[in-house]
């Protein structure tokens, strides 16, 4: 008999892959690596999973008294080498790779929107972010607001912008304009969308992609993809430190 | 596929065909792993070099990662309450409350998730427990395909979404009669031409060699059900249960998660929008970006608006009933529960159901 089929080799096995399970969920929450892959809303599930698994994980623990462990507690599910090593694929690569939140390179695949879409968000968000004092908007409010306008390129022109997002570089702007960009989640980062402004600044050209930036500014008319839509003229543009939480959200 | 049931290695097996199985199940599972780690090397190779690589992989983990710590805490609830059930429930009340003619057994499937609020990576341990205690096929099937949208918090959050209207109605409506319509076709079938060996086994107590010495094995693996065991015992059963559970079915929702975050990082979104706006063509490209995206039902609403504007309301109606169906990562997980060939149909028919409620109604109203 293959050790692994110990039935005690067994349930320590197990144990163990629970509780590593569940301390690689802990170490996300606890590092504050777990807004990189979900809505904040739903960390009380991390919790809730974490709790889950390490009482789950007690349950193979082995016990004193021995018939009762044969007769009741017997167990059949025999956890192999490559189904061990698929369960820990996802703290191994969590580990492996350094936690990143989404960024440039997942802008590439993504539909980019700078107030093209229209009619699409939540009435009640569009309300809130239309109470919102200009300077107090995010980039997610300001295309909730352009969204509520039938000519948002104009209506909004002069009006102060205050936001924080990270620099894509897109093939059809010109040498002085950046995109700035959060992604906006509901769920987990699998249903992230990206909002973006265009961004007027000199030394746009010098700011690599990815760098988080504070940019202050005031709206303009301008133009992408043939499309009137509203671009900020960048009085200031600060690099930033990567926001506690990188993702706005719906 | 990996984590081997004992009794899946069934006597009628000899061992060297058991081998050759366990092989092609290896050789698959790590075909499926390099052709996403492949594509997504191929791809960067003519993108651009090395920097450009590991940052894809890098979108690949976070998306992967993202996808799985947003179901295990579902995985894990689904798992407990199978594991409760195991030890709790007992076989004869299904067979007493729950009706087993195929037209009322498939429309209670289909309303269950109102009572036992499960998303579609929790639902999967559910059903394949309830399964072991003689649940009838048709309801398991429906409550299987509705539950992800015919529950409370799914139904509110379609609500926050697109308030009361056609999208609303149409969502519940449609996915009650497909699900209804799924578990019905399978009420003429028996259980072990639809369920994996394993499980259809358990409550065949008919079998006649009850000396032999498998045989023995399985009546007692499954007589969970210990009425003269301590109360901390049994919950502790529960959770031994759950926990194989859990093992058994986060490999699928693993390798789910891996597929959809390779498909995301590699397939370009616009690509499948640009596809058309075409009354059949719009729902069919939607369908394909449900199944790719692989987004839990309690929120998928909240993505479904963004396409509200640009998009057909058929197809975006296809998107809300169709996805929550199946997906990527409960496909893999159905493998868990039923025969591949029944998998098979489990995605092709509510596919086709969507795809006809979308496109009737294209062109039928005007909304």
């Amino acid at each position: 008999m293959n050790v692994l089929n110990r039935p005690r080799f067994q349930n320590a096995l197990k144990a163990l892959a629970l509780l590593a399970m569940a301390i690689f969920l802990y170490t996300r929450l606890a590092s504050g690596v777990l807004f990189f892959y979900i809505n904040q809303r739903f960390m009380v599930y991390t919790v809730f999973a974490i709790v889950g698994l390490v009482m789950v994980a007690l349950s193979y623990r082995p016990t004193s008294r021995r018939s009762e462990s044969d007769e009741a507690l017997h167990s059949h599910h025999q956890l192999g080498w490559a189904g061990l090593a698929l369960v820990m694929a996802p703290i191994v690569l969590g580990l492996l790779v350094p936690p990143q939140p989404l960024g440039a390179a997942a802008m590439q695949n993504r539909e980019i929107d700078v107030a093209t879409q229209t009619r699409s968000a939540l009435p009640a968000a569009v309300r809130a972010a239309a109470q919102k004092d200009a300077r107090e908007r995010n980039l997610l409010d300001w295309l909730h607001a352009f969204a509520a306008s039938p000519n948002p390129a104009q209506e909004f022109a002069g009006q102060p912008v205050d936001v924080v997002g990270f620099i894509y570089h897109d093939e059809r702007l010109g040498d002085n304009e950046v995109l700035v960009n959060r992604f906006v989640v509901s769920c987990c980062v699998a249903d992230a969308g990206v909002v973006s402004m265009i961004v007027r600044w000199p030394d746009a050209a010098s700011l690599p992609d990815d760098t988080w930036v504070q940019v202050k500014g005031v709206l303009q008319p301008g133009e992408f993809n043939g499309r009137a839509v509203p671009i900020v003229v960048a009085q200031e543009v600060i690099p930033t430190a990567l926001p506690h939480q990188p993702y706005l959200y719906r | 596929m990996i984590v081997e049931r004992s009794k899946a290695s069934s006597p009628s097996l000899p061992g060297a065909a058991d081998r050759r199985v366990r092989l092609i199940r290896w050789g698959l599972t790590l075909l499926v792993v390099v052709a996403a780690f492949g594509a997504i090397f191929s791809d960067a190779l003519r993108g651009g070099g090395a920097p450009y690589l590991y940052q894809r992989i890098q979108t690949f983990v976070t998306i992967f990662l993202g996808i799985f710590i947003e179901a295990v805490p579902f995985l894990v609830a689904g798992s407990i309450v199978s594991g409760l059930i195991a030890v709790f429930v007992d076989q004869s009340a299904i067979d007493r409350y729950l009706p087993k003619a195929a037209l009322p057994a498939a429309l209670v499937g289909s309303g269950m998730g109102l009572i036992f609020p499960v998303c579609e990576c929790g639902v999967v341990p559910v059903v394949r427990r309830l399964y072991e205690k003689g649940l009838p096929l048709s309801i398991g099937i429906a409550f299987l395909l509705a539950a992800p949208v015919i529950n409370p918090i799914v139904i509110l959050s379609t609500y926050t979404a697109f308030g009361w209207g056609p999208v609303f109605v149409g969502r519940i409506v449609f996915s009650f009669l497909i699900a209804a319509a799924v578990g019905f076709l399978f009420g003429r079938a028996r259980p072990e031409e639809v369920l994996r060996p394993a499980i259809c086994q358990v409550h065949d107590d008919e079998e006649p060699y009850h000396t032999h010495e498998h045989a023995h094995h399985h009546a007692h693996d499954h007589s969970h059900h210990l009425p003269d065991a301590a109360l901390g015992l049994r919950f502790r059963q529960a959770l031994n249960l759950a926990g194989d559970d859990f093992f058994d079915m986060a490999r699928y929702l693993i390798l789910g998660s891996m597929l959809a975050a390779g498909m995301q990082t590699l397939v370009p979104q616009s690509a499948l929008l640009a596809i058309g706006q075409g009354p059949v063509i719009s729902v069919l490209a939607m369908q394909v970006l449900a199944f790719v995206l692989s987004v839990c039902s309690t929120v998928d609403a909240f993505l479904a608006l963004a396409f509200a504007g640009t998009f057909t309301t058929g197809s975006v109606l296809a998107f809300l009933v169709f996805g929550p169906m199946v997906d990527i990562k409960s496909s893999l997980m159905f493998l868990g529960v039923f025969q591949r060939r029944i998998v098979v149909y489990l995605i092709a028919l509510p596919m086709l159901l969507a795809l006809l409620m979308g496109v009737w109604w294209n062109l039928n109203l005007r909304w």
